[in-house]
């Protein structure tokens, strides 16, 4: 061992990390699908919608959201950086080497840290938005008409692969269930959400012309 | 090319396979320094292939159940064809089962009894209660008892890894990638070796107490061999080269009926065991004409002289690769051929591209073993040289004979290594080095000389590989199953001219660095001297004994041959110089093999 | 049948004159019937460049020795048959591992080091006992330890690994594989912790993220995944037990 790391060493820091990298994954996962689910909640109809919205503005469920948000994903991001190849010659390897062994599951990391980076920017964007244009049927649709439907679809999709990847990746990793198996029951949850989601939007898309 | 590295040693083990790195434990264990060379990285060794198991009288089967070592050595001494040293028979079978306890002690998973039934051959076996959880063993051939301790299909790779890791616990120190060229020696006293790194190519001298030659066999220089490819003798070669030490019994060469074809790798006897047959190009099973008894299920020996008979007669199948039989075991079902004999099906999949279930196996005897080898004495020092020790397959320490048991070539290599080990300790541990500076430089000088002159082609231009390929040639057509005088007389000559041609060699290549065709041609002068002593020392015993068979002379023949051959190689000489010794016979008088009913001749099958 | 005329793209590199840059060449043969890559390999040596390097030891997929990268797929090369093959093939030396020359790695002083680091030895204070009898052991547990002692340290799971690709310390699925061989053997006397301060940390098990190529990849089917996962676990464990003494 060397000084440095006698000076510093701590046996559990790996594993805490790891262990923090799942547990706010999952908490995102878990807040992805309840935000989908509400959402999805114009299925029912305009007035369902924004009495949601009205009940979570009056109990602080928004800036509890964002609080959320800011110290788990801010924790998720911690944690994940540490796997990015930081440096130019390693993402070089990286990415000559997904090319090389044809192999699908090395692709897939690469897309899942590159959607990663992509979701942070987007999600940033939405949150403002949201926050200072309100959450309403009416706002929202008409965001969605004027020019934000390309958005919201890209960030629908970015985010559920993301999610869907990393809960793969926790499962593999753990050797809790079969991985064909897994493949499959992801695959299935992915198009439910995407389909979910890509509803929504065109709900909203054509309540904004009507309106 | 002046510069070299030197390294000073206790204990210079060549070769790290099992019985090299059992050696280096037990000297290790008892204080001293010890290195290991190694061609490959230790791990890669030839060892790791046997897939069989080793032999040792642990009697804790049902079918194992009043097994001891009397009946192993009765079996090993039949083995042999009474060609054996029995003290050492009698000194092996004692220690194989606590060498084979201690590999358990160290880590071998070995497969261990259990309270299941089991069926095998249509017999069901209730295995003792008592012994769940002890050693078990399997059936193989040429054994009173079930005797062959295993590790599911692995019993050589789990020996040698967990042998490797006692050399990692004892931080024995392992260079591997890299090849002894020579021994350093005043032809009375043996000093160390130079050596070639594989990596770089340069020289080194490695100058140690005790030299151990562990390198195994020398398959390869059959062309078609159940071998790993580094299996080329250099170790043998390493002490012939000497002219002062001699290779034992070199003519006793072990064939296995069933290589495949054409990458030789062995096709297990299970499968003959369990109902295959052997069919000729008509398709048509042969065996029962030779052998109406046994038909399939005879001896090694006898099947693959059958075979070659059947080939010889017109009836092989013809391929790029040469002449062939099949082997069918298509009517043993899916089932069978997917779960009992699953690593013959794995083989054929892999190294084939066929499927054992619905297409022939093209097969052919191949060469597996030598049971010749540096002749030592029981305590594994070298004839002729001092401080020169040898064990293993490379060593002719004399367990075998003149046929080898299945199984006790695996148990050779840790029961010697543990024994000559042990002897190779108290050696040392009084031996000393002066060792003259001038007597290395001599040494080492006369490689990077030999490196110089190939190099630049100055000798002549013979390239390394055809020469290789006719040596190959010579030993399989002249030096196989079916030997006779003509025939071997012309292999003794071809290996003279092609020794002779040996010395012109040049390289078409730089030669830089780690060259390979440089590494063959260091080596092949070496190889073409040990093939000259198998084909000369099978020309000069006119008899059959074991898998040695003349059909000129196919009987045994007690009065005259009941002996050992030495080939010494003097220096400066151009052909092998023959002795022999008598073998020593204690307990067991020579007799009837009691299986074998074959050697008495292809030509007069019995009435 | 057609005999085909093969194309092989080879990586050719040589340490000793680096002022060459790593290229590929290409290399004609017609194929035969049963070809593998050892076939293959020799003979481009033996016939058409006796300066190219690469390993082979047993032939027959028990040594380890000729990993490679077989249209980028990292395979073992004896057991790669022509047949399964296109035209034109392309050879490249495993990744990770020190490069010899052409298609020759030093996979030998990786798996050491790596066997140096995770202790790969039985771990006890007993003495063997040569007079007595051998201690008795489930064949359940013997098979066991055998499923993970099965890896023949060719580092088709290294070169393949994303993580290994750009970290020389990640010990992979063959070091992770290796400490779980020890884990489950009953004579090893290590205790979970001792286990943990090797590998519960991002050298060890918890580097790995997941890709699985090792599982994909491994010529001789040893159970990664299930092997990690099952170390994974028992670090977690560990870990979460873990006291500072």
């Amino acid at each position: 061992m060397k000084l440095q790391k006698a000076l510093s060493y701590s046996p559990r820091a790996d594993f805490i990390v790891e262990v923090i990298q799942m547990v706010s994954g999952l908490l995102l996962v878990l807040f992805l699908w309840t935000h989908m689910l509400f959402v999805a909640s114009i299925l029912i109809g305009s007035n369902a919608f924004n009495g949601l919205s009205l009940f979570m503005e009056k109990n602080y469920l928004l800036p509890a959201a964002i609080v959320f948000l800011v110290l788990v994903g801010g924790a998720h991001i911690g944690a994940v950086i540490r796997r990015i190849p930081s440096r130019w010659a390693e993402q070089k390897i990286v990415w000559k080497h997904a090319k090389l062994i044809h192999h699908a599951d090395t692709w897939s990391w690469l897309f899942q840290s590159v959607t990663g980076a992509a979701i942070l920017a987007l999600a940033i964007i939405h949150i403002a938005v949201v926050t200072y244009g309100g959450i309403d049927v009416i706002y929202s649709s008409g965001r969605i008409k004027h020019g934000f439907l390309v958005f919201y679809a890209v960030l629908l999709l970015l985010a559920e692969y993301h999610a869907s990847v990393g809960l793969y990746r926790i499962f593999v990793k753990w050797g809790w269930v079969k991985r064909h198996k897994l493949h499959w029951v992801l695959g299935v949850i992915s198009v439910l959400t995407v389909g979910i989601g890509a509803t929504v939007l065109w709900i909203f898309f054509t309540m904004g012309v009507h309106a | 090319m002046s510069r070299y590295d030197s390294f000073v040693t206790d204990v210079l083990v060549i070769g790290a396979g099992l019985a090299g790195e059992r050696a280096a434990v037990e000297a290790a264990t008892q204080g001293l320094n010890v290195i290991l060379l190694s061609l490959v990285p230790p791990r890669r060794s030839h060892s790791s292939a046997a897939q069989g198991g080793m032999q040792a009288a642990l009697g804790n089967s049902a079918m194992g159940k009043g097994d001891s070592p009397d009946v192993h050595f009765a079996d090993t001494v039949k083995g042999s064809d009474w060609g054996c040293d029995q003290d050492v028979a009698r000194l092996f079978v004692e220690t194989a089962p606590i060498a084979v306890r201690e590999m358990a002690h160290w880590g071998v998973p070995w497969t261990r009894v259990t309270k299941d039934e089991h069926v095998y051959d249509g017999k069901v076996i209730h295995e003792d209660p008592e012994n769940a959880g002890l050693i078990t063993a399997r059936n193989f051939g040429g054994t009173a008892k079930w005797r062959t301790c295993y590790t599911s299909d692995g019993a050589g790779h789990t020996l040698l890894y967990t042998l490797d890791s006692m050399v990692l616990r004892l931080g024995i120190t392992v260079h591997d990638r890299v090849e002894a060229l020579s021994l350093i020696h005043d032809s009375e006293r043996c000093y160390g070796a130079v050596a070639r790194c594989l990596r770089t190519g340069e020289l080194r001298a490695y100058t140690a107490k005790t030299t151990v030659i562990a390198t195994g066999g020398y398959g390869r220089l059959y062309g078609a061999s159940t071998n790993a490819i580094i299996n080329e003798g250099s170790g043998l070669s390493l002490a012939l080269d000497t002219g002062v030490v001699p290779l034992g019994n070199m003519e006793a060469v072990q064939f296995h009926p069933t290589g495949l074809v054409p990458s030789w790798i062995l096709i297990t006897e299970g499968a003959r065991g369990d109902g295959g047959y052997l069919l000729d190009k008509n398709l048509h099973r042969f065996m029962p004409d030779y052998e109406p008894a046994k038909k399939e299920l005879a001896s090694r020996d006898v099947v693959s002289r059958r075979i070659m008979q059947h080939i010889r007669a017109g009836y092989g199948v013809e391929s790029p690769y040469g002449d062939h039989v099949w082997l069918d075991i298509r009517h043993l079902g899916a089932e069978h051929i997917n779960t009992n004999l699953r690593e013959i099906a794995t083989i054929c999949k892999n190294f084939r591209g066929i499927d054992p279930v619905k297409d022939l196996i093209p097969v052919r005897p191949t060469q597996h073993y030598g049971m010749g080898g540096v002749r030592t004495n029981i305590d594994g020092q070298a004839y002729g040289l001092k401080n020169l020790f040898a064990l293993g397959e490379a060593a002719c320490w004399d367990l075998h004979g003149f046929n080898r048991l299945g199984g006790n070539s695996l148990a050779e290599t840790v029961v010697a290594g543990k024994i000559i080990g042990e002897q190779i300790a108290k050696f040392t541990a009084e031996a000393s080095l002066d060792v003259k500076s001038s007597l290395v430089e001599e040494h080492l000088h006369r490689q990077m000389d030999r490196v110089t002159r190939l190099r630049e082609s100055r000798d002549g231009t013979e390239y390394v590989y055809d020469l290789r390929r006719e040596m190959e040639q010579i030993l399989s057509h002249h030096v196989g199953i079916f030997r006779s005088e003509d025939s071997l007389q012309d292999a003794v000559n071809q290996l003279s001219d092609l020794h002779e041609r040996a010395q012109r060699l040049g390289l078409r290549g730089g030669g830089h660095g780690g060259d390979p065709e440089l590494d063959a041609a260091l080596r092949l002068p070496g190889m073409i001297r040990v093939a000259y002593c198998i084909a000369k020392g099978a020309l000069a015993r006119k008899e059959s004994r074991g898998s040695h068979f003349r059909e000129d002379f196919p009987h045994r023949d007690d009065a005259n041959w009941l002996n050992r051959t030495l080939a010494y190689w003097p220096e400066g000489a151009d052909e092998p110089e023959l002795r022999y010794e008598p073998v020593k016979i204690t307990e067991s008088p020579p007799g009837d093999r009691g299986y074998g009913e074959a050697t008495r001749g292809p030509d007069s099958a019995k009435p | 049948m057609i005999e085909r005329e093969l194309t092989f793209r080879i990586m050719r590199y040589n340490p000793d004159e680096p002022e060459k840059k790593p290229h590929l060449q290409e290399f004609h043969l017609t194929e035969e019937p049963g070809m593998s890559l050892f076939v293959v390999l020799n003979k481009l040596r033996e016939e058409q460049d006796p300066t190219l390097r690469f390993d082979f030891v047993c032939r027959a997929s028990i040594c380890g020795s000729c990993g490679m990268l077989v249209n980028g797929r990292p395979t073992l090369a004896c057991k790669t048959l022509t047949k399964d093959l296109p035209d034109v093939t392309t050879l490249l030396p495993l990744p990770v591992f020190k490069l010899l020359g052409d298609l020759s790695v030093d996979t030998g002083v990786w798996f050491r080091d790596m066997s140096f680091r995770t202790e790969s030895w039985v771990h006890t204070d007993e003495t063997f006992d040569p007079d007595a009898p051998e201690k008795r052991m489930d064949n359940a547990v013997a098979l066991e330890i055998y499923e993970a002692e099965r890896c023949i340290e060719c580092g088709c799971c290294i070169g393949g690994c994303a993580t290994a690709n750009i970290k020389p310390d990640f010990i992979g699925a063959a070091g992770v594989n290796r400490v779980a061989r020890f884990m489950v053997d009953p004579r090893d006397k290590r205790t979970e912790r001792e286990y943990f301060e090797v590998v519960g940390n991002e050298d060890g098990v918890f580097g790995c993220i997941g890709l699985m190529a090792c599982d994909d990849n491994c010529p001789v089917g040893v159970p990664l995944r299930d092997q990690l996962a099952y170390v994974r676990r028992k670090m977690a464990s560990a870990g979460w037990r873990y006291q500072k003494v």
